[in-house]
């Protein structure tokens, strides 16, 4: 059940991709629409561009004293009474994970690439657990059986015609209109109704604060406030790389990523510090008021530690997600994350496949890079995506990890 | 009969028959030595000396590189070498050896973009010397591969040939090379202290006034090296401008230029012309002249363009050429 890369098919993938003219027709409205409201965003606040530059320096002292960060967040984490554990790898990550949930349980999840780095659905369905997305996007995805085909838009390639179709077929539901809005009312009602009942919520996240154990996360579905907040136990899956001094420097991590996205104003800003609690009676305190009673951080490493001693590599880890390289990368515009590995894809995706899965096949997928540039230009936090493609290429070639 | 989709080539095996290209013929096609530098000849320039014009051999390469990418293109796209490529994923053995025939057209109009860049830089006071021979390939496509030994080789052989002749100052001529030789080459070699201009920078800074005029619209395609790795951007739009050409901007243009698709012509030629499509698109809209700076955007571009749309290498518009 490890997720592997098999370039080959990939690359046969993208060639069907290249067929395909409703996704070559959506990818192309997508991206320029992104590129538009990104645009728009930078040029009417100049402060986001400033504070990008200041994000950068903050994930750059990050990863450079990051095995001291990922100690501070786990005695911060306990101080605010959540259950940290440090996961080495997939199956660390899924066999804790695993403990937490047992079986029989119903699981709501918000979309999060670090359990999709963990194939956590299909694994906590094989554990036999009932397990339900809860963004739209990523729950379309689900309904469809494939992998997200972009990192903050999973569903980029979806019409509305074919999420009716996906709605009808697999759940067997009625959607009164085929307007977007009764497909989003449609998806709503029904992961509603799953969401009440949840014994387990689980998120990913934006960043990690070493300082207080905050966990931020942003979106604009509000979904991931009630998959943290609804059931009584939660389990966030945060990847080391997130990890920031401060709580002040993870909000700003969010915002940056938001703005990057297209995305700004974000919708919502979420600040988690363990469990819920009230101190109302006798001013004791005591854990699970309205939100969950136990909250697990699942600090996931997969081969992050390890590239960090890479110079090319390790500047993969200031990455923040937002997945602009991709919008604005001339070859993603015709694949989405059919180029790429199971999880990642796109430009930071081709990288980030490298670190977790197999670098060697993740640079043979680098050959179709342009070395255009873009995705550099692009970037918030200036990592020189394009040079780092080239290596992986040197890898392919040579077999090994060689020297730089 | 079923139809066949179009299959991916395993990259890596295009890689290799480079690699075993640049063995055996010091380039990564197979061309004939004197391919390289037999535009030269008329202009009687000095063998030695500095500023010493460097073509690292892309223009003179693009019509051997538009013939053999129809032949991939072919194959790519053909069903009877799919069961060879599925099966075992390699190049037919007939296009390693291949003795390719450039593209009669395009090679004359490369050799005439050479020496209007001659012509141009004389004009500007300018006097080059060329290395004939010493004209090796620059290596770009090494770099671009990953072929990280054979570029170093290649560059050190580069950099002694221009060392040879006498050069403290190197003139290039596209993006490709300019790029490679002045940022790319210091990282490899220990050393090294050439200087490295762009033609269009030389132009630029010599205060290029060839006293006609060539009023006409045309929509200008930055080539990606140049604007995003070098920032030449002002450069040749103000070189349009004293002949009075208006150059319009596409929606991305500048820093944010959209590539061609080109570097990848070789490795997947369908999904480069899906590229070079997108760009053609957005280029129209503004003019139906477009200007490239590189031979390979050329190249690109106008394998997906109509005939009614014209593509025109800058050199040949500042040098009055084409007007």
């Amino acid at each position: 059940m490890t997720l592997k890369l098999d370039s080959l098919r990939a690359l046969d993938e993208i060639y069907k991709a290249l067929d395909d003219n409703i996704l070559q027709a959506a990818l192309s409205r997508a991206s320029y629409n992104n590129q538009v409201k990104v645009t728009e965003i930078l040029a009417s606040r100049p402060e986001i561009s400033s504070l990008a530059i200041e994000v950068r320096e903050i994930k750059r002292r990050s990863i450079m004293k990051l095995e001291e960060l990922i100690d501070r967040a786990i005695s911060s984490l306990k101080a605010a009474k959540a259950n940290p554990y440090y996961a080495s790898s997939v199956e660390d990550a899924r066999s804790i994970i695993g403990r937490i949930v047992g079986s029989n349980k119903l699981v709501i999840l918000s979309k999060s690439m670090a359990a999709a780095e963990l194939d956590l659905r299909s694994y906590l369905e094989s554990q036999g657990n009932e397990v339900w997305e809860t963004d739209l996007g990523e729950f379309l995805i689900q309904l469809e059986g494939v992998k997200p085909m972009h990192t903050i838009a999973p569903a980029v390639h979806m019409t509305r015609e074919k999420a009716l179709i996906l709605l009808k077929g697999k759940l067997k539901i009625d959607v009164k209109e085929d307007t977007i809005e009764s497909i989003a009312n449609t998806a709503r009602e029904f992961l509603r109704s799953k969401i009440i009942r949840a014994d387990i919520g689980i998120t990913g996240a934006n960043a990690l604060a070493a300082d207080t154990g905050a966990i931020v996360t942003v979106e604009n579905e509000s979904n991931i406030r009630l998959v943290s907040s609804i059931p009584p136990v939660t389990i966030a899956i945060v990847p080391i790389d997130k990890i920031v001094p401060t709580l002040l420097d993870a909000v700003k991590v969010a915002i940056i990523q938001a703005a990057y996205a297209g995305l700004y104003p974000p919708t919502y800003i979420n600040i988690v510090t363990g469990p819920s609690s009230t101190a109302d009676i006798e001013q004791t305190r005591v854990y699970g008021a309205q939100g969950p009673k136990e909250l697990h951080v699942i600090l996931l490493d997969n081969g992050r530690l390890n590239a960090k001693s890479n110079p090319l590599l390790g500047e993969q880890l200031y990455c923040i997600r937002c997945g602009r390289c991709s919008f604005e990368c001339p070859v993603w515009v015709h694949t989405a994350n059919y180029w790429g590995g199971p999880v990642y894809g796109g430009p930071m995706g081709i990288i980030w496949t490298a670190i977790t899965i197999d670098p060697i096949e993740a640079g043979k997928l680098a050959y179709l890079c342009l070395q255009c540039g873009r995705c550099d230009e692009s970037c918030p936090v200036g990592i020189r995506l394009s040079y780092i493609l080239r290596y992986l290429k040197t890898i392919a070639i040579s077999g090994s990890m060689s020297k730089l | 009969m079923f139809k066949v989709r179009d299959l991916p080539l395993n990259p890596l095996e295009v890689v290799r028959l480079i690699e075993d290209n640049m063995k055996r013929y010091g380039f990564p096609f197979p061309i004939p030595a004197d391919a390289i530098y037999s535009w030269a000849k008329p202009l009687g320039l000095p063998a030695r000396g500095s500023p010493m014009l460097y073509t690292g051999a892309l223009y003179q390469l693009m019509p051997y590189i538009a013939s053999i990418i129809d032949s991939l293109a072919k194959i790519e796209g053909s069903s009877v070498s799919v069961m060879a490529l599925r099966v075992s994923r390699f190049l037919p053995g007939f296009l390693t050896g291949l003795v390719v025939k450039p593209r009669g057209e395009f090679q004359v109009y490369s050799e005439s973009i050479l020496r209007s860049i001659v012509k141009l830089l004389k004009t500007s006071g300018v006097n080059v010397a060329y290395p004939y021979e010493g004209d090796l390939y620059s290596g770009v496509l090494l770099y671009d591969l990953g072929l990280d030994e054979l570029f170093r080789e290649q560059a050190l052989k580069v950099y002694k040939a221009l060392k040879e002749r006498g050069a403290t100052t190197v003139i290039t001529v596209d993006p490709h090379t300019t790029h490679i030789l002045r940022s790319i080459y210091p990282r490899y070699i220990d050393g090294f202290d050439l200087e490295v201009k762009s033609y269009l920078e030389v132009l630029a800074e010599s205060g290029f006034k060839p006293g006609y005029s060539i009023p006409r619209d045309v929509v200008i395609h930055d080539p990606c090296l140049y604007a995003r790795f070098e920032n030449i951007v002002d450069q040749p739009r103000n070189l349009l401008a004293s002949i009075g050409v208006k150059y319009l901007e596409p929606r991305r243009t500048r820093r944010m230029t959209y590539c061609c698709g080109g570097p990848i012509e070789g490795l997947a030629p369908k999904m480069a012309k899906a590229i070079a499509s997108s760009r053609l698109k957005e280029l129209v809209e503004k003019s139906k002249s477009i200007v490239t700076l590189c031979p390979i955007c050329y190249s690109n571009l106008k394998a997906v363009a109509g005939d009614d749309i014209e593509i025109i290498d800058i050199a040949l518009l500042l040098s009055g050429e084409k007007s």
